[in-house]
C-alpha cells in the first residue's frame, strides 16, 4: 500500500501506529479501511473535504501587514484516535484540574489562603497582568470564575499525556472541533458504521445549559448572548457559530447598554431588552472602558458595575485570567493537593520559572535545549524553541529573558506525539496536540475528545493555526464490546 | 431581535433581490437584442439607464458596447450596483447574521458567491454568460425557497421579506421607466413595428409574461401591461403586490404606527393611478413619485428599527 510507504514512527510516540507495519489496537479499524482505498480515492476525499470547508465558510483570520485575510481552515482528513478507557481518566483529570483552578481564583480574590499558607510567593499574583483588583470580594455563582476552559494536552515520547497550559480567558477552537466532525462524517460516512465513536455534537446544548445555570436569577426565561469584538476578530466565525447553535443572539458592544439601574440591556426592534448572561469573547482589557482600557470601543461602558451589582453573569468572569499564566501554571499540582486534598491525575510539564534565581541560571545555561515561553501570551507568539533556533535567536532571547525574568518560563522540549497526516498523497507523521473543552457551572462537562491541532510543516512543533497549523477530527473510541 | 440584526437581514434581502434582478434583466435583455434589428432605440445602453449608472459607467468606459456593459453590470467589484458587488454585500450581511438563519442559508449564499467569484471572467462570452446567469438565478430562488420552508416566519423573516419587497417594487418601477420609451410620441417606425415584442420583453424582465397571458387573456398591449405590472394584486412583482406584502410584514412588527400611515399613503396613490392614454411624460412623473415614496419608506424603516440610518 503506497500511502503508508516509509512511515517513520521512531522519533516520537505515534497515536495510531506502533510501527510502519503495525497499527495500534484502537486504530485497526481506521487503518484497515485506509488500506482498502486507492490513492485516487484518498485524493477525492481530500478534495471533498476542502470543498465542504469552502462552502461551509469555515475560516479563520490571519493578521498580517497587508490587512486581515480570511483563510480556509486547514484540515487533515485522517482522524486522531484515543481509546475511551484512557479518555475516561483524562476526563477525570481535567475536571479535577478546573475545579482546583476555580478554587484558586476564588481564593486569590478573597482570603488568599494559598499564599498565606506559603504555597506560592505573593509576588506572582501582584505582578500578574491578569490579576484584576476590581474583582476582589466578588462571588460568582458556584464560586466558578472560569466557566469555559480549553486545556492543551500533549503526549511525550513516554506515552504520558501532559498538561501544557490552561486557557481560562477566552479559549477558542471548539467550533472547529464540531465542524471537523461534520466534515469527517461527510467524507468518510462508511467509517461511522463499524466503529463506536463517541458523539460530540451536544456541546452547544451543554454550553447553553451551563450559561443558563449561572444566571443571576433563576426564575423564568434566561436571556443569554454571545458578545463578540466583531467581524474583524480572528475567531468571529466561532462566535457566530456558537450563537447560532445555541439559538442565542450574537451581540457587539454597541448593541448593549448599561442603564442607571445597573442592568444590562440590548437594543432591539422593540426597544431595550434585559440580558442575564453574557458569554463574552472579549478580553478583560476591552470589556468596560469605565474600568479597564479607556480607549476600548469593543466593550460596554458600565458592564463591570452591572456585574458587581450581581445583575448580569459574565462567562468567563473578569479576572479569571489570573490563573491563565504560565507561572501560575507551575503551581497547579500544588493547588490540587491543597484545595481538593487529592493527587493530580494529569501531570504538568516540568517548568522552570525564570523568576526563581536557581531556575533562571539553569535556563540560561540550557537555553538551546529548552522551550521558552512568555507567561501571558497565547497563539504561539513570542516563544523560543531552543533546538530549532539559530544561535543568534538564542542569544537574542537570552537578553529578552534577563530583562524581564518574571515574564518567562522554560520547559524541556518534548518529543510531542505524532499522527499520520496526509501530505501530498502520502501519510507522514506530524506533531499534534489536543485541546479538550471543559465547562463548569452548576455541573462540570468535558467534550468527548477535543480539537486536535497538527503542525503541518515537517518536523515543526508549533500547531497554532496562525502559524501553519491545521486540525484533525478527534475520535474517542469505545473498544469494549467490540 | 437586535436592531443591528434587523438592519443586516433587511439589507441582505435587498442585495440578494438586486442580484437576482440584475441577473434576470441582463438575461432577458440579451435574448431581446438577439431578435431586434439594428436601429431600434433599445440597446445595451438601456441597462445602465435602468440602474441610473450612466455617469459612473462613462467614467470607466468610453463606449457602451456589450463587452463593457456586461463587465460593468455583472463583474465590476468597484461599482456598488454590479451583480458581483450586490452578491458580495449580501454575503457580508449574512455572515454577520448567521445566528438568526438556518445553517443552509449561509452555505447557500456563500456557495453562490464562490461560484460567481470563480466565474467572473467567463461572463464576457455569451454562451458562458447564459450559464452564469442561470446559476445565479437558481441560487437566489433556492435561497428564497429555503427560508420559506426552513425558517420560522418570525420577525427576522419579516425583515427579510420587507427588504426583498421594497427592492422589488423599486426595480419594477425602474423597468417601467424604461418601458416609457415605448410611449414616446417621437418613437421610430422600427420601434412601432416591434412594439409587441418589446412589451413582451418588459413582462419577461419581471417573469410576468405567462401570468399576464393567463390573467388578461388578450394580446400584449401597452396599457394592459402597465396596469398589470403596477396594480395586479396577485403578481408577486407588481408594485401593488409588493406594497401589500410590506403591509403584511410591517403590521406584524412592533412600533409600526408611522410606517403603516406611510404605506397607506403609497397604496392609495398607486391604486388611484389611471393608466389609460398615459403619455410618456405622465408615466415618468408617476414613477418618480412612486420611487420617491419608496425612498421615504426606507428612511422611515431605518429610523424606526435600525441603529444607524444607512446600510452597509
Amino acid at each position: 500500500m503506497k500511502i503508508w510507504k516509509n512511515y517513520k514512527t521512531e522519533t516520537a510516540y505515534d497515536e495510531l501506529m506502533h510501527s510502519e507495519f503495525q497499527s495500534r489496537p484502537v486504530s485497526h479499524g481506521l487503518c484497515q479501511y485506509l488500506d482498502s482505498l486507492k490513492k485516487e480515492d484518498i485524493d477525492k476525499r481530500k478534495m471533498a473535504a476542502e470543498l465542504a470547508i469552502m462552502e461551509m465558510g469555515i475560516t479563520f483570520t490571519v493578521y498580517s501587514d497587508e490587512g486581515n485575510i480570511d483563510r480556509a481552515w486547514p484540515f487533515d482528513i485522517i482522524p486522531r484516535i484515543i481509546d475511551a478507557k484512557e479518555w475516561r481518566i483524562i476526563e477525570k483529570g481535567l475536571k479535577q484540574r478546573l475545579t482546583a483552578l476555580n478554587c484558586f481564583i476564588s481564593d486569590v480574590y478573597s482570603d488568599q489562603t494559598f499564599i498565606k499558607a506559603g504555597k506560592m510567593p505573593s509576588g506572582i499574583i501582584n505582578s500578574s497582568k491578569n490579576f484584576r483588583k476590581e474583582c476582589i470580594g466578588m462571588k460568582p455563582r458556584y464560586n466558578v470564575w472560569a466557566n469555559i476552559c480549553g486545556t492543551d494536552l500533549v503526549r511525550d515520547k513516554d506515552g504520558i499525556m501532559y498538561v501544557l497550559e490552561d486557557n481560562l480567558r477566552v479559549p477558542s477552537g471548539v467550533s472547529y472541533m464540531l465542524e471537523n466532525r461534520v466534515i469527517t462524517k461527510r467524507v468518510f460516512p462508511e467509517l461511522f458504521q463499524g466503529i463506536d465513536i463517541l458523539p460530540i455534537d451536544d456541546y452547544p446544548i451543554h454550553l447553553h445549559n451551563m450559561l443558563s445555570s449561572i444566571a443571576p436569577h433563576q426564575n423564568g426565561q434566561v436571556t443569554c448572548v454571545v458578545l463578540t469584538p466583531g467581524i474583524y476578530n480572528s475567531a468571529y466565525f466561532e462566535h457566530a457559530y456558537l450563537a447560532q447553535q445555541m439559538g442565542s443572539q450574537l451581540v457587539e458592544g454597541k448593541d448593549l447598554v448599561v442603564d442607571e439601574d445597573n442592568y444590562v440591556y440590548m437594543r432591539t426592534i422593540e426597544g431595550l431588552e434585559k440580558v442575564d448572561v453574557i458569554y463574552r469573547r472579549i478580553d478583560d482589557d476591552f470589556l468596560d472602558p469605565e474600568v479597564f482600557r479607556k480607549d476600548s470601543t469593543l466593550g460596554v461602558p458600565g458592564l463591570m458595575r452591572a456585574w458587581k451589582a450581581g445583575n448580569v453573569a459574565l462567562a468567563n468572569a473578569p479576572g479569571a485570567g489570573v490563573a491563565d499564566d504560565k507561572v501560575v501554571y507551575a503551581y497547579v499540582p500544588e493547588m490540587i493537593r491543597y484545595y481538593l486534598n487529592e493527587e493530580p491525575i494529569l501531570p504538568n510539564v516540568p517548568t522552570y520559572l525564570c523568576s526563581k534565581k536557581e531556575d533562571l541560571d539553569y535556563v540560561l545555561e540550557h537555553l538551546a535545549e529548552l522551550v521558552v515561553k512568555p507567561a501571558n501570551e497565547s497563539g504561539g507568539y513570542g516563544m523560543l524553541v531552543g533546538p530549532q533556533a539559530t544561535a543568534k535567536e538564542v542569544e537574542n532571547f537570552r537578553q529578552i529573558i534577563q530583562k524581564d525574568p518574571r515574564n518567562y518560563i522554560a520547559q524541556p522540549t518534548l518529543a510531542i506525539s505524532t499522527a499520520p497526516t496526509l501530505c501530498k498523497g502520502k501519510l507522514e507523521p506530524r506533531h499534534i496536540d489536543l485541546r479538550p473543552f471543559i465547562l463548569q457551572g452548576e455541573n462540570t462537562f468535558v467534550t468527548a475528545g477535543g480539537l486536535t491541532r497538527v503542525a503541518l510543516k515537517k518536523g515543526s512543533l508549533v500547531v497554532n493555526s496562525s502559524q501553519g497549523g491545521g486540525s484533525k477530527d478527534t475520535w474517542i473510541i469505545n473498544m469494549e464490546g467490540s | 431581535m437586535l436592531s443591528r440584526s434587523a438592519e443586516r437581514l433587511y439589507w441582505l434581502a435587498r442585495y440578494l433581490e438586486r442580484t437576482e434582478n440584475i441577473a434576470r434583466l441582463v438575461s432577458v435583455h440579451m435574448n431581446l437584442l438577439l431578435d431586434l434589428p439594428k436601429g431600434v432605440e433599445m440597446g445595451w445602453r438601456q441597462l445602465i439607464l435602468i440602474n441610473a449608472a450612466e455617469k459612473e459607467f462613462y467614467e470607466k468606459n468610453n463606449i457602451a458596447n456589450e463587452r463593457n456593459l456586461i463587465g460593468f453590470l455583472l463583474a465590476d467589484a468597484s461599482y456598488p450596483g454590479s451583480l458581483f458587488s450586490s452578491l458580495s454585500a449580501a454575503r457580508e450581511n449574512i455572515r454577520t447574521s448567521r445566528e438568526l438563519l438556518p445553517d443552509e442559508a449561509w452555505e447557500q449564499v456563500n456557495e453562490m458567491y464562490l461560484f460567481a467569484k470563480n466565474n467572473l471572467d467567463t461572463v464576457a462570452d455569451r454562451r458562458h454568460r447564459v450559464i452564469f446567469l442561470n446559476e445565479i438565478l437558481k441560487g437566489c430562488q433556492r435561497f428564497t425557497g429555503l427560508l420559506s420552508g426552513y425558517m420560522s416566519h418570525n420577525h427576522p423573516y419579516r425583515f427579510i421579506r420587507l427588504g426583498g419587497n421594497i427592492e422589488r417594487a423599486d426595480m419594477t418601477s425602474r423597468i417601467l421607466d424604461l418601458a416609457s420609451l415605448l410611449l414616446s410620441e417621437s418613437r421610430s417606425n422600427e420601434m412601432r413595428q416591434y412594439e409587441t415584442i418589446l412589451w413582451m420583453n418588459v413582462l419577461k424582465s419581471l417573469n410576468a409574461l405567462l401570468m399576464y397571458r393567463q390573467q388578461m387573456r388578450s394580446r400584449v398591449k401597452g396599457d394592459d401591461v402597465l396596469n398589470f405590472l403596477l396594480l395586479d394584486i396577485n403578481l408577486p412583482r407588481s408594485v401593488g403586490y409588493c406594497i401589500a406584502e410590506m403591509y403584511d410584514c410591517i403590521s406584524k412588527l412592533p412600533n409600526n404606527d408611522q410606517l403603516l400611515l406611510k404605506l397607506i399613503d403609497l397604496e392609495t396613490y398607486v391604486q388611484a393611478i389611471d393608466i389609460r392614454q398615459t403619455t410618456q411624460v405622465q408615466l415618468r412623473s408617476i414613477l418618480d413619485v412612486i420611487q420617491n415614496k419608496l425612498g421615504g419608506l426606507h428612511t422611515q424603516i431605518s429610523d424606526n428599527w435600525f441603529l444607524t440610518a444607512s446600510g452597509e
